[in-house]
C-alpha cells in the first residue's frame, strides 16, 4: 500500500495568502499544469505553519510537505517568514534524525511568480516519484 | 451540524475536467451534509437565490461553495449569507477551478482532487465560529505613481472629489509620452497642449502634491493606510495614502532588437518616436521616398512580442500623412501585415491616407541595407507572392509598446502580478479590469497592456472612480482574524510576546497570562505556531480546523 502511494505521491503544501497562494491562483488562471497530487492549504502567513502541522501531514500519509511564503524581506507581516525559516530549519534537523529530511521543503514564491510556483511543485513531485521508483527497483 | 455544499460548474470551466455529479453524490452521502448540489453558475442571481433558499429552508449552519478561488466573489457570497441571517464567517470557499480544474487535464484524477479539497473545506468549516467584522479608518488620500495621461486623469478625478492626491512622476516633467506627440489624431492638437491643460488644472489645487523626478522606494501597509517612501530630489518623504493607482506607462519597443533593420546603425532609419521629435530638422531631398514599416515589435514572436500594440497602425498613418503633407511629390509606401486602425474613425483615416497618395504593400520587410543612393528595403509582397527591393531616402519604423522598463521593480514593491508579456495583470480581465489582487491598489493606462490615448485616459479615470468608491466610505471592513488567548491554558511563558511582530501581545502581570490587543493584531498567526501549549489561537485558522483540513487532504477517497 505504502509503495503504491509513493509512486503516486501526495503532497500537502502550506501556502501563505499574500504570496504563494496568490501565485497558485495565478498559475490556475494562466492554465498552467501541475500534478494533481499537490494540494494546498491556505494560511495567512507561512509563520502560521506550526511544525506540528508538518508532522501531522506526514503521519496522516503525505509523502512530502512544502511550506511556502513570500521572499525573505517581502513578508506582508514584516518578518513572519524569517521565523518560518528558522522553525523549518530546526524541524528539518529533527526529521533528518528519522531519515525523513527529504519530506519537507521550504521555498519562497512571490505573488507574481506563478511559473516559479509550478516549477517548484512539479520538481518536488517528480523528485519524490523518481526516488520511489528507484527504491522500488532496488527492492525487486 | 447542517452543512450545505454548492458545487459550481463555472460554465465549462470546472465541469469539463471535474465530474461534478460524482462529487455531488459523494457528498450527499455524508451524514451532516443536508444539501449537496451542483449548478452552472453559483455566482449568478439564480445561483445566489438557490443558496439563500437552502439556508432558509434547511436551516444550514455552514455553507461550502466549491467554485473559483476564494479571493474572487468573496464579498458576493458573504452577502448572500448575511441576507439569510447567517454569519458570513460560516462560509467556506473551496477553489476547485484555479486549484483543480484548470491545472490538470485528467477527469478522474481531478474529480478525486476536487473531492479531497471540498472535504478539507467541510472538515475545517465544522470548527468555524461566528465572527464580528472589524472596522478601520481609511485615509482619504491617494498615491498615484506615474504622471502620464492616465495618471493625470486619475489625479484630476480624485482631486475633483476632494481626495488628497500625491502624484509621483519619475521624469522631470508630467505628461509622459503624450507630451512628445505632435498633431494627435483625431483631435489635431499637440500632446504638450493636452497634458499642459491637465497639469495646469492640477497645479491650481491645494490638495494635490506633485513630485517630479521622484521614485517610490518603499511601500507597505494595508488598504486604508498604505505608507510609501518617496525619494524626491529634496530628500525622502513619507506619505500615507488610503489607496494607490499605478500608471507607469510603457516603454517604446527598442528597435535595435531587430538588427536586420539597421536601426541605430544607419541614421536614415528611425522610429515613429524619433520622427515625432525630429520631423522639423530632417534633411531630405526634394520629392523624398519614404518607407513606413508597420508592426515593429508587435505580433512578432521572435522578439517576444506576440501581441498587437494597437496604437502603431494609427501612428504609421499619421506619419504617412505628415510626410505627404510636408513634401510635395513625395513617395510614401507602407509595409503592413494588416492595418488595424481600430479606434473610431480609424478605418476612414486609413482610406483618407490612401487617397492622399500613400501606397500600401502587404508584406514584411526582411532587411534594410545601404544602397547606392539611399536605403534598400527588401522583403516579400505577400499579396503578389513575389520578392521586392526598392530604394528609399528614409525608413520609419512604427514601433509598438513594450512593458515599462521598471515593471518588475514596481510589481515587486506593490505586489502586483505581471502577465506573460510583463505588463501588469488585472484581477479579472473582464469583470475587474482596473483592480489588482491587492485591495486598494489599481492599475491604469498602458502599464496593463497597449492602449491608445483615449483608452489610457478612460482607464485612468475608471481606476480613479474605483478607488474613490473605496475611499469615500471613510472606513474599511477588515477580516476579524485576530489572535485569541485561552487564559485557562496559558502558562505565561511569554514566547508569543517575544515573537509578535506587531507588538499586539501584552503580558498581564496580575493574572500571569498574555492578552491580545485586537486593534494592533495583524492576524499572521505566528504566535499561534509559537505557543508550546496551543493556548493562543488565530480566529479563522485555529489549530483544530487546520489539523482536520490536513487529514481530509490525504485521507483515502
Amino acid at each position: 500500500m505504502e509503495e503504491k502511494s509513493a509512486l503516486d505521491p501526495q503532497i500537502v503544501g502550506f501556502a501563505c495568502s499574500f504570496c504563494t497562494f496568490k501565485a497558485s491562483e495565478m498559475a490556475g488562471s494562466l492554465r498552467m499544469k501541475y500534478p494533481d497530487g499537490v494540494r494546498i492549504v491556505q494560511v495567512p502567513c507561512s509563520s502560521r505553519v506550526d511544525p506540528a502541522f508538518v508532522i501531522k501531514s506526514i503521519f496522516d500519509g503525505a509523502d512530502a510537505v512544502f511550506v511556502a511564503g513570500c521572499h525573505p524581506g517581502d513578508c506582508h507581516f514584516i518578518k513572519g517568514n524569517y521565523f518560518t525559516r528558522r522553525k523549518m530549519a530546526a524541524l528539518k534537523e529533527m526529521l533528518d534524525a528519522f531519515s525523513m529530511k527529504e519530506k519537507l521543503r521550504l521555498f519562497w514564491v512571490s505573488a507574481a511568480e506563478a511559473r516559479r510556483f509550478v516549477q517548484k511543485v512539479t520538481a518536488m513531485y517528480d523528485g519524490i516519484k523518481e526516488a520511489a521508483h528507484a527504491d522500488a527497483g532496488k527492492r525487486n | 451540524m447542517k452543512t450545505g455544499i454548492f458545487i459550481c460548474h463555472c460554465g465549462h470551466n470546472i465541469k469539463h475536467t471535474v465530474d461534478v455529479r460524482k462529487v455531488r453524490d459523494y457528498f450527499s452521502a455524508f451524514p451532516n451534509v443536508v444539501v449537496s448540489s451542483d449548478y452552472p453558475f453559483v455566482c449568478s442571481e439564480p445561483g445566489q437565490e438557490m443558496i439563500r433558499e437552502s439556508i432558509e429552508k434547511e436551516g444550514l449552519q455552514r455553507v461550502i461553495i466549491a467554485s473559483c478561488t476564494p479571493s474572487l466573489h468573496d464579498e458576493l457570497f458573504k452577502d448572500v449569507l448575511r441576507k439569510s441571517h447567517l454569519n458570513p464567517f460560516l462560509l467556506r470557499r473551496v477553489g476547485i477551478r484555479e486549484h483543480c480544474s484548470w491545472v490538470g487535464d485528467d477527469v478522474a484524477r481531478n474529480t478525486e482532487k476536487a473531492i479531497r479539497l471540498i472535504r478539507a473545506g467541510l472538515y475545517s468549516a465544522a470548527h468555524y465560529v461566528p465572527l464580528e467584522e472589524k472596522m478601520v479608518e481609511v485615509t482619504k488620500s491617494a498615491l498615484i505613481v506615474g504622471g502620464g495621461v492616465s495618471g493625470l486623469s486619475a489625479a484630476l478625478f480624485l482631486s475633483n472629489m476632494g481626495m488628497h492626491v500625491y502624484l509621483v512622476e519619475k521624469g522631470p516633467v508630467l505628461g509622459g509620452h503624450v507630451r512628445t506627440l505632435k498633431d494627435i489624431w483625431p483631435i489635431r492638437k499637440d500632446g504638450a497642449a493636452v497634458v499642459g491643460e491637465m497639469e495646469a488644472e492640477l497645479r491650481e489645487r491645494e490638495h494635490v502634491e506633485i513630485f517630479t523626478s521622484t521614485t517610490v522606494t518603499n511601500f507597505e501597509g494595508a488598504f486604508g493606510n498604505y505608507r510609501a517612501t518617496l525619494h524626491t530630489p529634496e530628500g525622502d518623504r513619507e506619505v500615507t495614502a488610503g489607496g494607490c493607482i499605478v500608471a507607469i506607462g510603457f516603454s517604446p519597443f527598442d528597435a535595435t532588437a531587430k538588427p536586420e533593420l539597421a536601426y541605430g546603425k544607419d541614421g536614415r532609419v528611425m522610429t515613429t518616436v524619433d520622427f515625432e521629435q525630429r520631423a522639423d530638422s530632417l534633411s531630405l531631398p526634394a520629392k523624398p521616398r519614404v518607407a513606413i514599416l508597420h508592426c515593429i515589435g508587435s505580433r512578432d514572436e521572435q522578439v517576444g512580442r506576440p501581441y498587437c500594440s494597437r496604437v502603431c497602425c494609427v501612428n504609421a498613418l499619421r506619419t504617412a500623412e505628415a510626410v505627404r503633407q510636408r513634401y510635395e511629390g513625395s513617395y510614401v509606401e507602407c509595409f503592413y501585415m494588416d492595418v488595424r486602425a481600430h479606434p473610431r474613425g480609424g478605418e476612414e483615416f486609413f482610406e483618407e491616407t490612401q487617397e492622399k497618395g500613400a501606397l500600401f504593400t502587404r508584406g514584411n520587410v526582411a532587411e534594410i541595407v545601404p544602397g547606392p543612393k539611399g536605403l534598400l528595403v527588401r522583403g516579400e509582397d505577400t499579396l503578389l507572392g513575389e520578392l521586392f527591393e526598392r530604394e528609399f531616402d528614409l525608413a520609419v519604423l512604427s514601433v509598438g509598446m513594450s512593458p515599462p522598463a521598471d515593471s518588475a521593480a514596481v510589481a515587486s514593491l506593490m505586489k502586483i502580478t505581471l502577465d506573460k508579456d510583463r505588463f501588469f495583470l488585472e484581477a479579472h480581465v473582464k469583470l475587474r479590469p482596473y483592480d489588482t489582487a491587492v485591495k486598494g491598489i489599481f492599475i491604469a493606462g498602458t502599464c496593463s497592456g497597449p492602449k491608445d490615448m483615449e483608452e489610457a485616459i478612460n482607464h485612468g479615470r475608471a481606476s480613479g472612480v474605483k478607488l474613490y468608491g473605496f475611499l469615500s466610505a471613510g472606513f474599511a471592513v477588515v477580516d476579524p482574524f485576530v489572535a485569541v488567548v485561552d487564559v485557562k491554558r496559558c502558562s505565561g511563558c511569554r514566547m508569543c510576546e517575544r515573537a509578535c511582530v506587531a507588538k499586539a501581545i501584552k503580558f498581564d502581570e496580575a493574572a500571569r497570562v498574555v492578552r491580545v490587543e485586537e486593534a494592533a493584531c495583524m492576524g499572521c498567526g505566528l504566535c499561534n505556531s509559537t505557543c508550546p501549549s496551543s493556548s493562543i489561537g488565530l480566529r479563522g485558522y485555529i489549530d483544530s480546523a487546520l489539523d482536520d483540513e490536513i487529514a481530509a487532504l490525504v485521507e483515502a477517497v
